[in-house]
């Protein structure tokens, strides 16, 4: 029996009761092989789906494919699974900040399933970011299958997030880049090892499915200085298109909410009007990995018109399909758009400068999904990595750099926060490790009670109030009622101080007459920062804290600083 | 060497919610053995120094228990105690104050002659600071400050004087008792002193005082009020 239930228990093996940091990897490698799994699985059910209705693309009624898959996943997210609709990656976020990278196991697969029925049919999202979310739920399950702590569990759902993105565009370093920048905020030893470890096992996954017909394929590219100066106006192009897409997506959901539809006939509407618009430009239809390659390997024949309306479309039909309610990220839209900016951005060029020799458009196009990706996302590194490893040459690098720079400035000075942060930001829930809101939102009230305070009744007399005061170590005395136990008020120190030195008042006075019965109290559940702005509005420098109206002790600054600077310690030395 | 979670708390200086909360998120080492966490006091120490926190793990065993009964010992000894060590002196000859407490020193079987000599010294400046006669015939001569090389433990003698002397009282009264407080430390003295005026407030038990012949009968007193007021506070 004790040998059977080992297994369940890692931590206890011979091997990783050695070092833990072994366990950590062996669980990564495991969590990077089955989110690699899923991204392979969503892949190939994409690509089915893809092929099975490509025969149905002729037919005048066509538009009404994308409209029947967003109302199906919307269906199935909100009805079937009952989770909350969007793309998923502020939850992990949030989850890893507040619960320790807790996640249902239905997040493991309810993303895949909706974004490959929107995906799938026509709409214009990205499988990224459900693919995270899967991979991170299944780092998370498997963490709490093993018992394993805290801290081991946010590492695995690190883990699982590198599996994924490395495995989907075979790209490991940028899903290792992807995880530390995005949804851990923080880079560590204790989780670049696995992380890494499982970005490999994830990319070896999806080549061992898929063989070498990866999505992008390696390419090289003979750079002039010219090309990295003109990369300034990409630049500038690829964060305007990003600042559109932010905003065009937050106002389809303000415009949304305003419409009163069943949720699976708003996912319907945008789903229709996405088909309408793939009628008569199909390249925006679908994940758009198709026509991301022809724009690299230089075989998209349209014209510069063509180019600049397709960024347009693509951004129009991104903002339709996710807004309106269907499911999926925003990771492949901005490929995309990314795409179709570089290429009218380097046809731009050559008509303006035709003598000029300048590197070839499936650079541009490259050049400009790097830009995209730090504009939306305003994760540079994950660009930069992200292009240099589907290209797979260090020629790029320079000009990369200058995009991914000059995009991610310009667009954080319109847009402050990033699209995955954004709803967190505005929520005051982006926690990132080591920062006064994670600190605070880790210490509870129930730590910093103090409990040495000393309660009186309210008809008490003055003379046995001094008894006690000199018994106390405190300033503060908490009156309780007799019958009830309820908190009713608070004596101060203060408070007795004009009557201490006559004593005809000792037998006279009541302690009811001279208590404070409108002090401000906090309860025990509340949260820490919302108790400390309410003493900071008012100058307090300690509040009773009650539960169920019963006086359970002081919170005050002093104590929090204590235990503030205990925490911060321990949180921001981890190594 | 095994450690309890309390144990760890208190030598962290930290609730034991806290420490609970940490073993969860996996900041504080711990190793896990059949659904129990062990700390391993070696690896605790040289976690809380990395983490620059204070961790007196060392001292914890020895200190929990003493640490709650040698403060009260030390600082809240009662009168009582006190005045049994120092023994009542009675018809205690003399017409001024340094004759007195010559006298009266010159009776501690504990001091050595030279500390005799520093401790009449130290007595005479205070009341040349401020007398200690606090009124109705009373008077409580003491240092300073505390004499902790001369006297281990707290003293009180009570002197009755055979003939009431000027003292430069408040009240402007001649004195004819004495209460010599000596003390290890300062809180002990304030304790002690604190307990005395509760004791002299009692008009009736200060009438009595001059007339005391009987050491019994004053500790009898002494400790019906002390345990009057103990019970009170």
């Amino acid at each position: 029996m004790k040998r059977f239930s080992m297994w369940r228990y890692p931590a206890r093996w011979p091997l990783f009761r050695v070092d833990d940091r072994l366990l950590l990897i062996f669980t990564g490698a495991i969590v990077g092989i089955l989110s690699g799994l899923a991204a392979v699985a969503l892949n190939r059910s994409l690509s089915f789906m893809f092929d099975y209705l490509h025969r149905f693309r002729g037919h005048f009624l066509a538009f009404l494919l994308p409209a029947g898959g967003a109302a199906l996943s919307s269906i199935f997210l909100n009805q079937i699974i009952r989770e909350k609709p969007g793309h998923g990656v502020p939850e992990v976020i949030y989850s890893v900040s507040r619960y320790g990278g807790l996640l249902r196991f239905r997040s493991s697969f309810s993303r895949l399933i909706s974004s490959c029925l929107t995906i799938g049919s026509g709409g214009s999202a990205g499988p990224e970011a459900p693919v995270v979310m899967s991979g991170s739920a299944i780092g998370s399950n498997i963490a709490t299958l093993f018992s394993l702590n805290d801290k081991q569990r946010v590492t695995l759902v690190g883990c699982g997030a590198a599996g994924a993105i490395s495995s989907i565009f075979n790209a490991p370093i940028a899903g290792m880049i992807f995880t530390m920048e995005i949804i851990l905020g923080e880079w560590s030893t204790v989780n670049i090892v696995p992380i890494a470890i499982a970005a490999v096992v994830g990319t070896e996954v999806s080549h061992f499915f898929t063989g070498d017909q990866i999505a992008f394929s390696h390419r090289n590219f003979s750079i002039h200085p010219l090309d990295v100066i003109s990369c300034v106006g990409l630049a500038v192009l690829t964060a305007l298109a990003s600042i559109i897409l932010t905003r065009m997506l937050r106002r389809m959901h303000g415009v949304v909410a305003k419409v009163s539809l069943p949720f699976w006939l708003k996912a319907a509407v945008g789903g229709c009007a996405v088909g309408l618009l793939g009628l008569y430009f199909p390249d925006i239809l679908g994940e758009g990995y198709h026509s991301i390659t022809e724009m690299i390997g230089g075989i998209f024949e349209a014209g510069i018109l063509a180019a600049a309306l397709g960024a347009i479309l693509k951004i129009v039909a991104t903002s339709l399909t996710l807004g309106w309610g269907g499911s999926g990220g925003i990771f492949a839209p901005c490929l995309v758009i990314g795409s179709f900016v570089g290429l009218f951005f380097q046809r731009g060029l050559t008509v303006m400068f035709p003598y000029v020799d300048w590197v070839n458009e499936g650079c541009y196009a490259l050049l400009g999904m790097a830009g995209l990706i730090s504009g939306i996302l305003q994760a540079p590194l994950t660009g930069i990595f992200l292009i240099v490893e589907i290209t797979g040459s260090y020629e790029v690098m320079l000009p990369l750099i200058v995009v991914s720079a000059f995009s991610t400035t310009i667009s954080r000075y319109f847009e402050p926060a990033s699209f995955y942060l954004k709803d967190l930001v505005e929520r005051g829930q982006l926690l990132r490790p080591g920062t006064d809101s994670r600190v605070l939102s880790d210490l509870s009230i129930a730590e910093l009670l103090e409990t040495d305070c000393i309660c009186v009744k309210k008809d008490m007399l003055l003379r046995d109030f001094l008894n006690i005061v000199q018994k106390s170590r405190r300033n503060y005395f908490p009156v309780e009622d007799e019958k009830t136990g309820h908190f009713i008020g608070m004596v101060h120190l203060d408070d007795i101080r004009p009557y201490l030195f006559n004593r005809v008042m000792y037998d006279t006075v009541l302690i009811e007459q001279i208590m404070n019965g409108k002090m401000m109290t906090a309860d025990i559940s509340d949260e820490l920062p919302a108790v400390l702005s309410t003493m900071d509005e008012n100058g307090f420098f300690s509040m009773p804290v009650v539960s169920e109206k019963r006086f359970v002790g002081m919170i005050s600054k002093a104590t929090l600083l204590d235990q503030y600077r205990k925490e911060l310690m321990v949180q921001t030395s981890d190594t | 060497m095994k450690l309890e979670l309390k144990e760890v708390a208190k030598s962290l200086d930290l609730p034991q919610g806290t420490v609970e909360r940490w073993i969860r998120q996996g900041r504080i080492p711990i190793q896990k053995r059949n659904d129990l966490c062990m700390f391993n006091k070696a690896v605790l120490k040289k976690w809380a120094k990395m983490h620059n926190l204070s961790c007196n793990l060392s001292e914890t065993p020895d200190q929990t228990e003493p640490d709650d009964d040698q403060v009260p010992d030390d600082d809240n000894d009662n009168l009582l105690s006190s005045m049994k060590r120092g023994g009542l002196l009675v018809d205690v000859p003399g017409n001024d104050a340094e004759f007195v407490f010559r006298y009266v020193v010159g009776r501690i079987p504990e001091l050595s002659t030279e500390n005799k000599d520093a401790l009449i010294e130290r007595l005479l400046q205070r009341e040349e600071l401020v007398s200690t006669g606090i009124g109705k015939g009373v008077a409580v001569p003491h240092p300073r400050s505390p004499m902790p090389e001369a006297i281990s433990e707290s003293l009180v003698i009570t002197c009755v004087l055979a003939h009431p002397i000027d003292f430069k009282s408040i009240d402007d009264q001649p004195v004819s008792v004495l209460f010599f407080l000596l003390s290890p430390s300062i809180s002990c003295h304030l304790n002690l002193l604190s307990r005395l005026s509760f004791c002299l407030r009692d008009n009736a038990f200060v009438s009595t005082l001059k007339a005391l012949r009987d050491k019994h009968v004053l500790f009898e007193k002494i400790e019906l009020i002390e345990k009057q007021a103990d019970g009170k506070g």
